[in-house]
């Protein structure tokens, strides 16, 4: 599910970066006018918490295999759409420094697939709308495990739309999807299931700790008004997201889909493909940072010859002598 | 659990690199735990760095390989052990191939011939996308390798990012390890009397973890009043700065010139045609 | 220093855990608070803290009375040592940690820096300044826990459970550097040797109540009053010790 740094196209990344950071921009705010200087640590000890469950084996009763815990439901269920989000972030951004899961780059990214879909839609719409009657122990199971099932569709959806806008893969994007959604709608019951055990655990052993849980013991209506505005802006923003990243895919490969089903039909005329180049050469220059498809009859390619290989190690052999040399002297300077 | 100890293993090895670079940086400033460079100089680069690695074309085999010499620059620097950074690699590079996989077999057409061996384009646009995967992993490694995660809490604080958001991700990173300890000792504590069990079992998945979590709960309870009768009013001051400001700028010139240097100008090409 | 009178309190209007307590502690003097599991010890001291909640009866710090408007000017004044060190240091390294106090109330650069060495010197670490908190064995982290709030030079100290799970080693060193601190002290504890050598009076809970408030000296060799009280004469004192 962590999209590497390897796989998004600085585009890619940037449009997701702005796409987080508009969520996050939200949540920050929204925490702010909440002024619970409370919750900061609660939320950094409940990121931990969430690494440390994704740490642990969970066996899958009846397969040898083994699942762990959805973080975006888990926290929202605990601190709220909001700080969950803001708590995620920390998390994958940790995830990505320490334990390269995921990458600076592709941050956005992940932080789009996992925490908004997870903690928005997962929480602030599918949790919302079921404990809008108050909370059982049958509705916290259903809104887990519909909620990480939905999380997980739509950041599998979005890996295979991300990956295919950045064209690192001649994988037609049929198959892509065809290969993510299934495997995903498992870990996302699974997921669910974990989910759901943990919060009936604490809604048994300490219900005042789950999210919402003072909206219906104190029987407020109020927020139901707030979150139906909420809910159409968060829809309205994915609706954005979405058709801005099919944008960007058939701009950065004109002809993209049919374009890769040719080449495994072998019947693409070579007429149509020069026509491709051309359009994608148009873009490449206008917009130098997006991923630039190297087309078969350009420089840079057959380029890639044995006098490269040979110069390549020519330079990093002088380059790493250079720095050891470096490191002898400042070493024996501060001896003296 | 083999994956619960090796998070804690990953975390003391960023600790334990750090070390020597504070070891270093002792000598030369007053007290507490600094390095010269102010964290963003090296925040900033490394995020030029990963730009640009990742802009190349799928094509430019030999044009991508020289960003390696950052990284070796780097790591030869800093006295970072690369071999390290490299076996942190080998996750991503799983999933980068499982993803480039495709290419070698859609596009067969030759590329160069070597003899009896003709590469094709697929497999020069599946090795550039894992060399991509490798060098944006060493180029983050090397980031935390050098900084820390508390440089980089207090480069993300000089970006301006939110203070709630970096007080978060600082907590986050020292309640990991104390948190990954206790779950370690739980897992420890119920192998003891379930041998024999791969995971868990999914009758206890609720207490198991419900009761991390009430106990994280409780722990983060203490921690704030902890942290009232301190005085925090909503910040989390960390390490301040008192590295060279110039240097810090002038670090960051000089490799963002460099970095754009070698992906513009094809220099491994250029030196490969000098030679007879 | 501290002055409290009738003090009552009760989590969540359930039964009162403190009934009706009476203490005055002047300055300087170092105060045992003993008692069994769940006399209220720990309760005292956070509600003296500030973090326990809303109490009846009247309570004074440092001569200011205890509420909201003046908890952050008594936070300023007083330290509070937790039972559990994990949660009381939370930032990553020693020298960070025990910066983190000073900072906030705005001491910087060379100030705060000489508040660190200095409260990290009196309790004999300032070689461990740079190390990971979590590295650090039980013994170390217990000291630079006392180590965060002295870098805020507090008038009064409230510890609890101080020597809770250290060695003898660690325990023995833990009561020196007690007794080289010259504020006002109150530790609650059920370390009742380490109470005799660290504490020169001594305050008796049972069931939220104070059952006797004297020396030291008399109330730990009463062997009767501490066996009905569920605890044990010292060590020490018994004669096996």
């Amino acid at each position: 599910m962590h999209m590497a740094d390897a796989l998004v196209a600085p585009a890619v990344a940037g449009t997701m970066y702005v796409c987080s950071g508009a969520a996050m921009g939200y949540s920050i705010k929204k925490v702010r006018l909440a002024n619970e200087p409370k919750k900061i640590p609660v939320m950094g000890v409940m990121g931990a918490f969430v690494f440390a469950s994704q740490m642990i084996n969970f066996t899958i009763p009846g397969t040898g295999s083994s699942g762990h815990l959805c973080g975006g439901m888990m926290l929202s269920a605990i601190l709220g759409p909001e700080a969950g989000f803001l708590t995620m972030f920390g998390v994958l951004l940790v995830q990505c420094l320490l334990f390269a899961d995921g990458g600076l780059l592709a941050l956005g990214c992940n932080v789009w697939n996992m925490a908004f879909y997870g903690c928005f839609l997962g929480a602030m719409v599918l949790w919302k709308l079921f404990m809008k009657k108050g909370m059982t122990r049958k509705k916290i199971i259903g809104a887990s495990v519909a909620g990480c099932v939905l999380t997980l569709q739509l950041g599998a959806f979005s890996v295979a739309l991300e990956t295919l806008a950045s064209g690192v893969t001649e994988l037609p994007f049929g198959v892509f999807v065809a290969a993510m959604q299934p495997i995903h709608l498992a870990i996302g019951l699974v997921e669910g299931l974990i989910t759901a055990a943990v919060l009936v655990f604490i809604y048994e052993a300490r219900p005042e700790l789950l999210w919402g849980s003072e909206n219906f013991l104190a029987e407020e209506k109020r927020e139901g008004r707030m979150s139906y505005k909420g809910t159409v802006g968060v829809l309205l923003a994915a609706a954005i997201v979405i058709g801005g990243l099919v944008s960007l895919a058939a701009s950065s490969k004109p002809d993209g889909l049919e374009w890769s089903m040719e080449r495994i039909a072998k019947t693409a005329e070579l007429e149509a493909e020069g026509r491709a180049y051309e359009a994608a050469g148009k873009v490449q220059e206008t917009t130098a940072l997006l991923p630039d498809y190297g087309w078969k009859n350009s420089s840079s390619a057959t380029g890639t010859s044995f006098s490269g290989i040979l110069g390549g190690s020519l330079v990093i052999g002088l380059c790493v002598f250079a720095c050891y040399l470096l490191r002898f002297f400042r070493g024996r300077e501060k001896k003296e | 659990m083999s994956k619960l100890k090796k998070a804690i293993q990953d975390i003391h090895l960023s600790d334990v690199s750090q070390k020597g670079q504070r070891g270093r940086g002792r000598g030369e400033a007053g007290s507490g735990a600094e390095i010269s460079l102010h964290p963003l100089a090296y925040l900033l680069v490394t995020f030029f760095y990963l730009l640009l690695v990742v802009s190349f074309s799928k094509y430019d085999l030999s044009g991508l390989l020289s960003m390696v010499l950052y990284l070796l620059i780097l790591g030869i620097g800093r006295e970072i052990r690369l071999r390290e950074a490299l076996r942190h690699t080998w996750p991503v590079l799983l999933l980068v191939s499982m993803v480039g996989i495709a290419n070698p077999f859609v596009e067969r057409e030759i590329c160069w011939q070597w003899g009896e061996v003709g590469i094709s384009y697929g497999i020069i646009s599946m090795l550039t996308l894992m060399l991509k995967g490798i060098f944006c992993v060493m180029a983050s490694y090397l980031l935390v390798m050098g900084t820390g995660m508390e440089g980089i809490c207090l480069g993300l604080r000089s970006l301006h990012l939110p203070k709630e958001l970096v007080a978060v991700v600082f907590l986050i990173y020292r309640y990991l390890i104390v948190l990954l300890k206790e779950a370690e000792r739980m897992v420890l504590a119920y192998k003891l009397r379930a041998p024999g069990q791969k995971g868990i079992h999914f009758k206890v998945w609720g207490s198991f973890l419900g009761l991390l979590l009430l106990r994280s709960m409780d722990r983060a309870q203490t921690v704030y009043e902890s942290m009232l009768l301190r005085g925090y009013q909503g910040e989390i001051r960390g390490r301040e700065f008192r590295g060279s400001k110039g240097r810090s700028v002038a670090y960051v010139c000089l490799w963002a010139v460099a970095l754009f240097f070698l992906r513009v100008v094809p220099v491994f090409e250029l030196v490969g045609a000098l030679l007879p | 220093m501290i002055r409290i009178e009738n003090l009552t309190f009760a989590y969540d209007n359930r039964i009162p855990v403190l009934h009706d307590l009476s203490l005055a502690v002047q300055e300087g003097e170092a105060v045992g608070l003993i008692g069994a599991n769940g006399a209220g010890k720990s309760t005292l001291l956070k509600l003296l803290a500030g973090i326990g909640g809303d109490y009846q009866g009247k309570a004074q710090v440092c001569g200011m009375e205890l509420c909201k408007k003046n908890l952050t000017a008594i936070r300023a004044k007083l330290g509070y040592v937790f039972q559990d060190s994990e949660s009381q240091l939370f930032l990553s390294t020693v020298y960070e940690d025990v910066a983190f106090g000073p900072r906030n109330y705005g001491y910087t650069g060379e100030e705060a820096d000489r508040r660190v060495m200095d409260a990290l010197k009196k309790v004999h670490l300032e070689g461990l300044k740079d190390r990971q908190i979590y590295r650090m064995s039980g013994g170390e982290k217990k000291l630079a826990s006392i180590a965060t709030i002295l870098s805020m030079k507090p008038d009064v100290m409230l510890l609890d459970e101080p020597s809770v799970a250290l060695d003898p080693g660690n325990r023995r060193n833990l009561i020196h550097i007690l007794n080289e601190i010259r504020e006002t002290k109150i530790i609650a504890s059920h370390d009742l040797d380490m109470i005799w050598d660290t504490c020169s009076r001594t305050v008796l809970l049972c069931g939220g109540r104070i059952v006797k408030d004297g020396s030291t000296e008399e109330i730990l060799r009463d062997r009767k009053l501490l066996e009905d009280h569920g605890l044990e004469l010292p060590l020490s004192l018994t004669g096996r010790g």
